[in-house]
């Protein structure tokens, strides 16, 4: 009676064996190198096996990953919220002329030193590169102030005669303003400029991070776009308390006003750059999921092909003594 | 590179560029200390002006550096423990690499880390 059940059952196996085989490019993929025949066992889950175990520890890792920026993130976020505070008076007051026509752009592109975290520098990047085709002309002069390494690994490959600084390392310790200060007088000392344009990521949510260009003009031209009139021509109004002259308050001011966007632009770019590796790790944990999902059904499925074709054997086996 | 002043004890009043607080040997020297420091109404080659540059501009110094040494003075009059979280907050570390002609020169670390 035992042996009429199998019967009946090896029937039904050997029906399931002649059914076409799902997803042959899986196995190709998988096995390619190996030649294996159909029907040799243990070889094929052993390297499927191993392969769903990788794919398990990426996923826990980018999950891990994920976890981590997330916390940075929290803790960032309200930073660069309140930060958003210093440059706002200044726009007040100074108003914010992106089209303003100068001599000498410099361009301070801000990125990440440490990578996967989406696509924040690539864009950046373009809008730097954008920018620099818009300004540059005859008698004009534009230079990259680089500000993180993935920046620098991009732009190193085609601008390389217009880098004039490039500044590594920044988030060591956690971003304070004193850093950024000291940078800023960096840049200061070290780069002529008539207007400073910063390209930054700027952090709308979690999900969407804004590409931003910030003008920062210097004493002089800002006396020169004063006269011409504008939001900057209202400055005549103030009156200047002090023994200062109004020049030397612009210039006080102007530097100032670089040190504030800068710190503001370097925390909304560090927040973006968590966010955006949020997602990412998010994605690639997403993904390493559905491969494992398809790896276990791969495995699942030649684990019983295998039985079943053991089951034959001993059916066939038994048939043969039989008869 | 720390902010910290040069090494005055007193606040800065007299700020003439090679002031060093010591005591005039003698006679020749005290009626020299009084000339030695430069005339507040010195001209600064970037203000076209004759007005009074502040004493930190004709240093060398700019806004930014200026305002970054009155704050490290306020954070060191805090009492502790809110000073040590204040100065905390004040570390500084980036390396810059200066590039020419297309080239990189030699990075330099700027830090506040005893071991960099």
């Amino acid at each position: 009676m035992a042996m009429a059940a199998l019967r009946r059952e090896g029937r039904r196996f050997a029906g399931s064996i002649t059914a076409p085989r799902p997803m042959p490019a899986i196995r190709s993929a998988l096995i390619s190198d190996e030649q294996v025949p159909l029907g040799v066992r243990s070889i094929s889950t052993q390297i499927v096996r191993n392969r769903m175990k990788s794919v398990r520890n990426i996923q826990k890792i980018t999950k891990a990953m994920k976890m981590v920026a997330a916390s940075k993130l929290r803790a960032i976020q309200t930073r660069a919220e309140n930060s958003r505070g210093l440059w706002q008076p200044f726009t007040a007051l100074l108003g914010d002329t992106p089209g303003v026509e100068v001599k000498k752009n410099v361009i301070v592109t801000i990125s990440s030193d440490k990578g996967l975290c989406g696509g924040i520098n690539s864009t950046s990047v373009k809008i730097s590169r954008a920018i620099h085709k818009l300004t540059s002309g005859p008698e004009k002069e534009v230079k990259y102030v680089i500000l993180g390494e993935k920046a620098k690994a991009q732009l190193m490959r085609d601008s390389k005669k217009d880098i004039e600084l490039c500044i590594t390392e920044l988030q060591k310790n956690p971003l304070n303003y004193t850093q950024v200060a000291v940078l800023a007088d960096d840049i200061l000392k070290n780069v002529e400029f008539d207007a400073l344009r910063i390209v930054f990521n700027k952090f709308q949510s979690v999900v969407a991070f804004l590409p931003t260009m910030s003008t920062v003009l210097s004493p002089e031209v800002v006396e020169r776009e004063a006269e011409a009139g504008g939001t900057l021509g209202a400055l005549d109004s103030y009156e200047i308390e002090g023994g200062e002259t109004k020049g030397e308050i612009l210039q006080n001011l102007a530097e100032f006003q670089f040190s504030c966007v800068m710190f503001n632009a370097v925390l909304e770019n560090a927040c973006s750059e968590q966010g955006a590796r949020m997602s990412a790790m998010d994605s690639s944990s997403r993904n390493a999921g559905d491969m494992l999902d398809r790896l276990t059904i791969f495995y699942n499925r030649t684990r019983q092909a295998s039985i079943t074709t053991e089951l034959i054997e001993i059916i066939s086996g038994a048939s043969a003594l039989e008869g | 590179m720390t902010y910290r002043l040069l090494g005055h004890p007193q606040p800065l009043r007299c700020a003439g560029i090679d002031c060093k607080y010591r005591k005039p040997k003698n006679k020749a020297e005290r009626r020299q200390r009084k000339r030695r420091h430069p005339p507040k109404l010195a001209k600064s080659p970037s203000m076209a002006s004759t007005a009074a540059v502040p004493f930190w501009r004709s240093a060398g110094m700019t806004y930014i550096s200026y305002s970054n040494i009155c704050a490290n003075i306020v954070r060191n009059c805090l009492k502790e423990p809110h000073k040590s979280d204040a100065l905390a907050r004040e570390k500084v570390h980036f390396t810059v690499t200066k590039w020419s002609e297309g080239k990189p020169e030699k990075p330099t670390t700027r830090s506040d880390d005893p071991d960099v």
